[in-house]
């Protein structure tokens, strides 16, 4: 049997599903926005922690949300014999090493990261199953200070990195349970509430309960432009737990506002999906255009000794996404014999060189056939 | 309104039996469609409306989910069916329009319903156009379906032997009846709803609110009406 040489070829190159090569330019633009983005954090006291990508599986899905453990790819330690997972997420690992080598550093602590991350399945929004995350958690405070700290460097960050039209959208998780807590409700009916509050069914979740169904509904219809949002929440009658979620909530986004006036915000009071183990003041950001959401983040307890912490993760795969289009760099072709010392000057002088290994006839045409977009003629730089 | 309340938005109709319906509500929404909207023989895919900044494209009920998903397009119309096969994480289904209402049901020929004992099934074959709904319904009660995925003509499927059971849309059920088949089972009642892409409601939360509005008048209008 004789293959084709091209479907052989075609063979050696397909990947697996999920997973791609990254290519000039968008490898280097990458690279580049994640060296920005901890430029960002690390200006605001964030320190990067670089934990390992496998871990022991037991220790990697402490106290993971159940889902995480169907995400991640599992292999044996033919050292230990014990089961070890690749990471699908970084958070988790950055709070067990805030909560355990970190432990005596001082509160609050502020940690980044990037890495690749790898799950079992992509979505079908979002197909990749191994992608970047960039992040930072700030572990060991309780305060709206850090809630607002960090949603504000997500969105700073996102800014220097060239995302336009960024929304943030705050969410406060442990408000339903609150409502439905205050409710005796029977609990057979916590599911449908939950399905029809994740749909935005006003009309469904009035059906479901009268009572109860009523102050979530407004609650539905409060979820929108800030302004318009609280305008709606202090119209509801609320029980004394959900009143005072909403009041961290009202402080926290004067902060935000008082820190990034421009930016777009609106509250979304009942969302809840993908944030169940979150504990207080949650979000998620948002480009308009843009498919999906390029981060989300939110308060959490990290660690056995269950600190306070609060930090976000950005999916480098969407941020991308909402990057304008990777310009080629601006490069100069030197033609072969082309001094050191001048050749170090241009560099210095922040030039991209490509150095002619061979003498060429003809230089320009050299240049043009490397995509060389100026070349060095004598002396000269000569824009092509 | 702000500046961004221009900005392009797309809303995304079924195509076929549900049109009719829908038509009424888009325009008591004060959506006007242009001309070649009502030619059914026009190749054209996408149209203008009387709002500039509004445009309707016309494409298969499930496709209508798909396109919203995705964000390609911002608000569409779809069978409360086609939102619980593919459980998209990124559509709201905010309103329920009241408008193509049946239901979605388990059918089996009628001398097969007489002697069968749905608590002995520990696997069942199915044709349907909802193989996850399908799989999920009997995953609940401990049986493995086994979804034969059809696109049409459900109903032929247990006459030729492909298969007993069926899963699929019943209104009146005079189609069931003219193929020997009964209802044993609903699995849920069905309507349409509007659909909208979750990344546009964030970003754009003015104008996709504005068209929820609308819309949610314009239902609660024509139930009054009716």
């Amino acid at each position: 049997m004789t293959a084709h040489p091209a479907g052989e070829a075609g063979q050696r190159a397909l990947l697996p599903n999920g997973l791609r090569d990254v290519l000039p330019p968008e490898a280097a633009q990458e690279s580049l926005a994640i060296k920005t983005l901890l430029g960002c954090f690390g200006g605001y006291g964030y320190q990067p922690v670089k934990p390992p990508l496998v871990e022991f599986e037991a220790s990697l899905l402490e106290g993971a949300s159940p889902k995480m453990s169907t995400r991640i790819f599992r292999i044996m330690d033919p050292v230990s014999q014990r089961m070890m997972g690749v990471r699908a997420d970084m958070t988790m690992q950055v709070a067990r090493v805030a909560t355990t080598r970190l432990a005596k550093a001082p509160r609050p602590l502020r940690l980044s990261y990037a890495g690749e991350v790898l799950r079992v399945l992509g979505s079908q929004l979002s197909p990749e199953r191994q992608f970047a995350q960039v992040g930072a958690e700030l572990i060991g405070s309780a305060s709206a200070a850090a809630d607002a700290e960090v949603a504000v460097l997500a969105a700073e960050a996102l800014g220097a990195v060239g995302v336009k039209n960024l929304s943030l959208d705050l969410m406060v998780p442990p408000l339903v349970p609150a409502v439905l807590a205050a409710a005796t409700l029977d609990p057979a009916l916590f599911g449908p509430l939950r399905a029809a509050l994740d749909r935005k069914d006003a009309a469904e979740v009035t059906a479901l309960d009268g009572r109860v169904g009523e102050t979530l509904a407004r609650l539905l219809e409060a979820s929108g432009p800030v302004a318009r949002a609280f305008e709606r929440l202090s119209a509801i009658d609320l029980p004394p737990a959900a009143l005072q979620v909403l009041d961290r909530l009202r402080q926290v986004v004067e902060l935000i506002k008082a820190a990034v006036p421009g930016l777009t915000i609106t509250v979304d009071p009942v969302e809840n999906r993908g944030f169940e183990y979150h504990t207080g003041i949650s979000f998620s950001l948002f480009a308009r255009g843009i498919r999906g959401e390029l981060g989300r983040g939110g308060r959490y307890l990290a660690g056995a000794a269950q600190e306070p912490a609060t930090g976000f993760t950005l999916y480098m795969d969407t941020v991308l996404r909402a990057l304008p289009e990777a310009e080629a760099a601006r490069t100069l072709f030197l033609p072969y014999g082309t001094a050191r010392d001048a050749a170090d000057r241009l560099r210095a002088e922040g030039w991209t060189t490509l150095a002619g290994l061979e003498p060429v006839a003809d230089s320009a045409a050299e240049a043009k056939r490397l995509h060389c977009t100026h070349r060095l003629s004598g002396d000269q730089i000569v824009a092509l | 309104m702000s500046a961004n309340a221009n900005d392009r938005l797309v809303l995304a109709l079924p195509k076929g039996r549900i049109l009719k319906e829908v038509m009424p509500l888009v325009r008591h929404a004060g959506i006007e469609p242009e001309a070649a909207f009502e030619d059914e023989h026009s190749r054209q895919l996408t149209f203008a409306t009387n709002r500039p900044e509004v445009s309707i494209i016309r494409v298969r009920s499930f496709d209508v989910a798909t396109f919203v998903a995705f964000g390609a397009a911002h608000i569409g119309v779809a069978g409360s069916d086609v939102l619980m096969e593919f459980t998209y994480p990124e559509i709201y289904s905010p309103l329920d329009l009241g408008i193509g209402k049946c239901r979605l049901s388990v059918a089996e020929p009628a001398d097969l319903a007489g002697r069968d004992d749905p608590q002995r099934w520990s696997h069942v074959r199915v044709a349907t156009k909802y193989p996850e709904i399908t799989r999920r319904h009997f995953a609940a009660r401990g049986v493995q379906a086994e979804c034969i995925k059809l696109n049409g003509a459900m109903e032929l499927a247990p006459s030729l032997g492909l298969c007993r059971r069926i899963v699929d849309l019943v209104s009146t059920g005079s189609t069931l009846k003219a193929n020997g088949l009964v209802e044993i089972e609903r699995i849920a009642e069905i309507s349409s709803r509007l659909a909208v892409n979750r990344s546009a409601l964030k970003t754009r939360p003015e104008q996709v609110g504005y068209w929820i509005d609308r819309f949610r008048d314009a239902a609660a209008e024509m139930a009054n009406a009716a």
